[in-house]
């Protein structure tokens, strides 16, 4: 019985929810390219420091510039290993690999199974400690939604079940419902991804250019919005 | 996703009105914010407006695709938090940048996006009330727009350009402070041609006055030159200059003449005021002023555009004279600081360094440090003459607000909310150098840091420009 829904799982479904990811993020991207292409045609200085808006992304994926200061540097660097954790695992695990290759036709770089592991654990730490981060920090608690809640939990879970599938003996569970819970829990969460604030893995790299984008104006916005405002004929 | 603005949900107003808060009454509203425009103009269905206006201003501007990403990616981390001064004094969740970037944001997402029409559809009770309008409307005018915690942000949200939006859409529907539109009015719509309504005549005498004064200072006689054509910059400085700040104007126009620009530089009778409220809460306005200002320059054939000390006005012309002038072919903006800054380093200032014997610190306006355009160049000055200069901090790029940005200042009811709250940590850093000099190159900061240090006890403290001591300090031959 189990069986049957694993393949599902892992054959289907799995495929299903990557289509549907990269689907929605490609809508996302696309738009995205696609309003900055017109903001940049009607925009009256199109000069746009292309370099430092990619330079200030890459300078906050690398942790040394919240390093610096006291401010909550425990938690942004948790939140720099869960990162690494969420990328790394699913893309480089060797078993991940494996159905990569059986899949897609193509095969890279294998994460050593030690390092996995240890890995996988410091990123269910991490998530742990991105929650309690949110919950003892005043600012945090109180502009938090439902979503920032919810994802780091969401996305331990198919870490601690993995953990399972490749040490069973730790493993409260039965193997194989343990593992339906694994993949079952990562296609959700591959599912939300175009749909909650997940989508920052596409949208990240364009927003501090998008930034520099919104304060250039088109001349003569201000009065068309006045004229499609009836407003026209008034003074200041 | 991009769709444009639903209206409210047609409910008969009987059911709405047991679920919904009460309209508020234009009274209401004078009451909470007193210091917002004319009654008369607040009358009316307030978030329906509210929607029309922020879908005409989607529809032209570029502000979508940045407010779109801004709606779908943020972390919520709170980092920004730790580096908003009003946020550090009050510790209030309202004054959390994404918080309030959110207030905005959240409008967006409800009536802009697919999702958050069909959220909307289902909800009895809408997002957007008379209530939640009024909030937009303090908030948005708490926040200085200094743009510090945008430093912060890893995801690169910029609060300053969201509260510049949220107070252009809220302007349009009536919501803005009186101050700045009675100022605004005078200066484009006026026959004074000025944000403070002062005649021209009234003008010419101060500056007749400052030319003797300056010969009674230094003996030599320098002329303020007035419409003189074909010169190398034209100069705008905030019209406060030429009354209440006379020091840092007669200082510009000495260390002008002692650098050998004396005959380069010129200004408009029929438009001086640099003066820019539009950087603040309207791109039509932004537009307008900016628009004067190349003109004069057309008018007068002058090939650059000088700026006086003061912080908007020098960002404004800087960052948009080429949007609204005509792109590559816009005359450069240059600020005062960076002339005199650059005769000084080619050897064509000197100072006595035993004139100004006080204690001086610097405060960087926002306008010109948070983004590294003007931090060094005034430093190197301000060493070249004085023997004791203490740097507050955090400086620079990081500085602190002084309290007053975003036009804030010129609201007067916002007062004792500038100088105990936004201002409270710059009185502190104020008074931690043990300075007597304040030197603060911006109009707005000088007014601002002055309600400070009186609200603060900080009675030894002047607050100057940067030329008023260069005034002071010049050696002329
Ligand atoms: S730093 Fe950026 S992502 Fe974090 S809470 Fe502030 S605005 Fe939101
Ligand atoms: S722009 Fe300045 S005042 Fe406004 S939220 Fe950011 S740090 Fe605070």
């Amino acid at each position: 019985m189990l069986e049957s829904w694993i393949a599902l799982a892992r054959g289907p479904l799995l495929r299903l929810a990557l289509f549907a990811m990269a689907l929605g993020l490609l809508r996302h991207v696309l738009l995205q390219v696609w309003e900055i292409f017109w903001a940049l045609r009607r925009a009256g200085d199109q000069v746009v420091p292309w370099g430092l808006a990619l330079r200030r992304n890459l300078e906050w994926l690398l942790p040394w510039r919240y390093l610096q200061r006291k401010e909550r540097r425990l938690y942004n660097f948790t939140s720099f290993i869960f990162h690494v954790g969420v990328i790394v695992v699913p893309v480089f695990l060797a078993g991940h690999v494996a159905i990569w290759q059986q899949e897609l036709g193509i095969s890279w770089w294998r994460l050593p199974g030690s390092v996995a592991d240890w890995l996988a654990v410091a990123t269910v730490v991490a998530a742990v400690g991105l929650l309690l981060g949110r919950m003892l920090n005043q600012a945090s608690r109180t502009i938090s939604k439902p979503q920032d809640w919810l994802l780091p939990l969401l996305c331990a879970v198919p870490f601690v079940t993995g953990f399972w599938v490749a040490h069973p003996s730790w493993s409260p569970l039965g193997l194989q419902a343990v593992y339906l819970v694994h993949l079952l829990s990562a296609e959700l969460l591959i599912l939300l991804v175009p749909f909650s604030k997940l989508v920052h893995m596409v949208l990240f790299w364009t927003s501090q250019t998008s930034s520099e984008l919104g304060w250039r104006f088109p001349p003569g916005s201000g009065e068309r919005v006045r004229l499609s405002l009836g407003k026209d004929s008034e003074g200041v | 996703m991009q769709l444009g603005a639903t209206s409210l949900p047609d409910v008969p107003a009987e059911t709405l009105a047991g679920l919904c808060p009460p309209r508020l009454t234009s009274e209401k509203i004078q009451e909470r914010l007193s210091y917002i425009i004319e009654k008369d103009r607040i009358a009316g269905d307030l978030p329906r407006r509210f929607l029309e206006v922020f879908a005409a201003i989607l529809q032209h501007t570029n502000y979508r695709q940045v407010i779109d990403n801004y709606a779908r990616i943020p972390a919520r981390c709170a980092n920004c938090s730790c580096a908003c001064q009003i946020y550090q004094r009050t510790n209030a969740p309202e004054d959390v940048p994404c918080y309030r970037s959110d207030l905005l944001l959240e409008v967006y997402r409800r009536h802009f996006t697919l999702r958050g029409i069909v959220e909307e559809h289902l909800r009895i009770t809408p997002l957007l009330t008379d209530e939640y309008i009024l909030e937009m409307a303090e908030t948005y005018y708490h926040c200085t727009a200094c743009r510090r915690c945008t430093l912060e942000c890893p995801l690169g949200i910029d609060h300053g350009l969201v509260t510049h939006l949220a107070r252009y859409v809220l302007s349009e529907i009536g919501l803005v402070p009186r101050a700045l539109v009675i100022s605004t009015r005078a200066q484009l719509e006026g026959p004074t041609r000025n944000t403070s309504a002062i005649p021209w005549p009234a003008i010419a005498d101060s500056l007749e006055f400052l030319e003797e004064e300056i010969f009674d200072d230094k003996s030599i006689k320098v002329k303020f030159p007035i419409d003189k054509p074909d010169r190398e910059f034209i100069f705008f400085a905030p019209v406060s200059d030429y009354l209440m700040e006379a020091e840092t104007l007669m200082g510009i126009a000495v260390t002008l003449d002692a650098i050998g620009l004396g005959d380069a530089w010129t200004i408009s009778s029929e438009f001086l005021d640099g003066i820019n409220y539009g950087l603040f809460y309207s791109d039509w306005i932004l537009e307008r002023c900016l628009r004067e200002e190349v003109d004069q320059a057309k008018r007068l054939r002058s090939q650059k555009i000088l700026i006086g000390e003061c912080g908007h006005a020098s960002r404004s012309a800087k960052a948009f004279v080429k949007t609204f002038g005509g792109g590559r072919d816009a005359p450069p903006v240059v600020n005062i600081m960076e002339l005199t800054h650059r005769a000084f380093k080619e050897g064509k200032i000197k100072f006595d360094p035993d004139v100004v014997t006080e204690r001086v610190t610097y405060h960087d306006p926002c306008n010109l440090a948070r983004s590294g355009w003007i931090v060094d160049q005034p430093r190197e000055l301000i060493r070249a003459f004085c023997k004791d200069f203490v740097e507050m901090t955090p400086g620079g790029k990081w500085n602190l607000c002084c309290g007053g940005g975003g036009g804030t200042v010129s609201v007067d009811e916002l007062r004792p909310y500038r100088t105990h709250v936004v201002g409270s940590k710059k009185a502190e850093q104020i008074a931690a150098t043990g300075a007597h000099y304040v030197i603060a190159p911006c109009a707005n900061c000088k007014k601002q840091l002055r309600e400070v240090c009186q609200d603060n006890g900080l009675t030894d403290v002047e607050v100057v420009g940067l030329h008023d001591l260069i005034y002071k300090a010049i050696v002329l031959d």
